[in-house]
């Protein structure tokens, strides 16, 4: 299947760049300042002198969880353009009523669903190691659990309507309308007061950008990748059942 | 070792666990769904060789 060589090749791209971007966010990107410390002797390192006072030494304090950035970032907005891919299959589907549309919603709900876990499991362990906590209802988290919970709530609708006409239509129609939450949920904290950070507000140094938009490229590749071979699978799986029930005839 | 130098570590090993579970996590996660599906595309490949014969040879009988 060409299809499936695509998505293989893919998957290895988008896995090395992913990789680079994993040495390059560790070697080559600059440490961030996450607050400060104070020392009682001066330190003999590049690392930046901020103030001295009669307590020590100000240095800024090393941000080393910061680290997570550049692989939850990337996997976040691919959460949130795979969930578009999803919705616009299912406006497609409801334009048409062809049956590949609606495969091909569910397949991209089901990509996006793997990314969103995966951004609320990295974003969790931030929170932890930045602020002391797993969890905080602030804007931009609480909207991504919406989110979250309308995805989960995507397949247990499908799964509870037998008839594969109202399934499709019903599936599409709460697709579409759960996409909503996406765009909120990525502007919250631009329009609201939010703990969470906000992403390039303040710019961002060349050595932390290219790891991140490497990471980025890279994880859009194994996204599609995923897309792609879910597909493959389920167009074999359709293939497997028609010539089923072609021998049973 | 150092003073100085053993507080800035103790600040970086209090991160690091979050850190490597992180990208631990996704990367995990990631590859086993991965070789999930193509596990069940290897199979159904070979359902459909199998599959696709039995067709032979009813058509031949």
């Amino acid at each position: 299947m060409k299809q499936l060589k695509v998505a293989i090749v893919l998957l290895v791209v988008g896995g090395l760049l992913t990789t680079a971007a994993f040495f390059m966010a560790f070697y080559t990107a600059e440490v961030q300042r996450f607050g400060t410390i104070t020392v009682t002797e001066q330190l003999d390192t590049a690392y930046p002198l901020q103030s001295v006072s009669a307590d020590g030494f100000q240095y800024g304090r090393p941000w080393f969880s910061q680290k997570i950035f550049y692989f939850h970032v990337p996997v976040a907005e691919a959460s949130f353009l795979v969930f578009g891919v999803a919705a616009f299959f299912a406006i497609r589907f409801l334009i048409t009523k062809r049956r590949e549309y609606d495969t091909k919603s569910r397949m991209a709900m089901e990509t996006s669903l793997i990314f969103v876990v995966l951004t609320m499991i990295t974003g969790m362990l931030w929170t932890r190691a930045s602020w002391g906590i797993w969890w905080e209802w602030e804007p931009r988290l609480t909207t991504y659990f919406i989110m979250t919970l309308l995805m989960i709530a995507y397949f247990v609708l499908r799964n509870s309507i037998e008839d594969e006409e109202r399934r499709a239509t019903y599936g599409a129609v709460f697709a579409i309308i759960a996409f909503i939450d996406a765009p909120i949920s990525f502007f919250i904290t631009r329009l609201i007061p939010s703990s969470h950070p906000i992403v390039f507000q303040s710019g961002m140094a060349s050595s932390n950008l290219v790891p991140f938009i490497v990471a980025q490229v890279g994880m859009l590749m194994v996204g599609y990748a995923i897309y792609t071979m879910r597909m493959g699978e389920e167009i074999l799986y359709e293939r497997v059942e028609a010539v089923k029930e072609a021998l049973e005839d | 070792m150092d003073p100085t130098n053993t507080e800035l570590y103790k600040l970086v090993l209090h991160d690091a666990p979050y850190v490597i579970a992180g990208y631990g996590v996704l990367w995990a996660a990631l590859v086993v769904y991965v070789g999930m599906v193509l596990r069940r595309i290897m199979r159904l490949e070979k359902e459909v060789l199998i599959l696709g014969e039995s067709v032979e040879r009813r058509n031949a009988e």
